[in-house]
């Protein structure tokens, strides 16, 4: 039971290549981890953090954003 | 054939389930088992969502301009899927991928969920404050909000599209990145004709 599991879970992972990027591969392996489980509290925070900068950049000019996004569907 | 579409249905909610919590697991799941009677849940999602955005943006309350402006976005949305899908898949074909279209063209249906939401998200909030959004603290702090949430759906968005590429087309990052790098133009072109025909603002890619 153990053993086909396994096998499972190889012939899964042996299907496509893992991903490397050269010397940045451990770096790439510690995010997507992080992303293959319950992305969406890490993207919250990445969002946080981007909207902010926007904030900082354009100041009160984001409402013009929103403003035209909410416009947009 | 009802018991394939129930099928469907069920597998559809665990899948939209999965994509939010186990994506890259999910995804597998959807490549290698899903079928395409999981269309049918995601065309009856995007079905009522056009029902919504006909009462919120046609011009008249009249059946006739809402049934018109319902067809229209639905048939927009169809073809801009299937031709979004077809555009990927023949270049990520050109840049050695392989794999069927039928099986992108469902891994692509399910990154139609963010896009979904977002449109929703932005409908009802177009109802509930419409805009334009006040350069007051109350304004700027509603529009912190709504960019964060926008950014949080279009990552998200970003996540299953790689996957979708990823595992729909045994594609390495360096060849997505390429595929992205061909199909923007084309895509934002399309973009641009859907945005001149007064169909999209923002393309529902």
């Amino acid at each position: 039971m153990v053993y086909e599991r396994f096998q499972k879970k190889l012939n899964e992972v042996m299907e496509i290549p893992p991903q490397t990027v050269g010397p940045f591969t451990p770096y790439y392996k510690m995010l997507t981890k992080r992303l293959k489980i319950m992305p969406i509290p890490i993207l919250i925070v990445v969002s946080v953090i981007c909207i902010c900068f926007l904030f900082l950049i354009f100041g009160s000019g984001i409402t013009f954003i929103t403003s035209m996004l909410q416009r947009g569907f | 054939m009802i018991d394939h579409i129930l099928i469907g249905m069920y597998a559809f909610t665990h899948s939209c389930i999965g994509i939010i919590v186990k994506p890259y697991e999910t995804y597998r799941r959807i490549l290698k088992d899903g079928t395409l009677y999981e269309l049918f849940p995601i065309g009856i999602l995007l079905s009522l969502y056009f029902a919504t955005n006909a009462l919120v943006k046609a011009p008249a309350f009249r059946p006739f301009v809402l049934t018109r402006h319902f067809m229209k976005t639905s048939i927009a949305v169809v073809v801009t899927a299937c031709f979004a899908s077809f555009v990927l898949w023949t270049i990520g074909k050109a840049f050695g991928g392989k794999g069927e279209y039928k099986r992108f063209l469902l891994a692509w249906a399910y990154t139609l969920i963010p896009t979904l939401c977002w449109f929703l998200f932005a409908s009802l909030l177009y109802i509930c404050i419409p805009p334009p959004r006040t350069t007051l603290p109350s304004g700027i702090a509603l529009s912190i909000v709504f960019l964060t949430v926008s950014s949080v759906l279009f990552f998200w968005k970003i996540i299953l599209s790689y996957l979708a590429l990823r595992f729909g087309m045994k594609l390495d990052l360096m060849r997505i990145f390429g595929i992205l790098v061909v199909s923007l133009p084309i895509l934002g072109i399309y973009s641009l004709g859907m945005y001149r025909l007064g169909i999209f603002r923002v393309p529902f890619l």
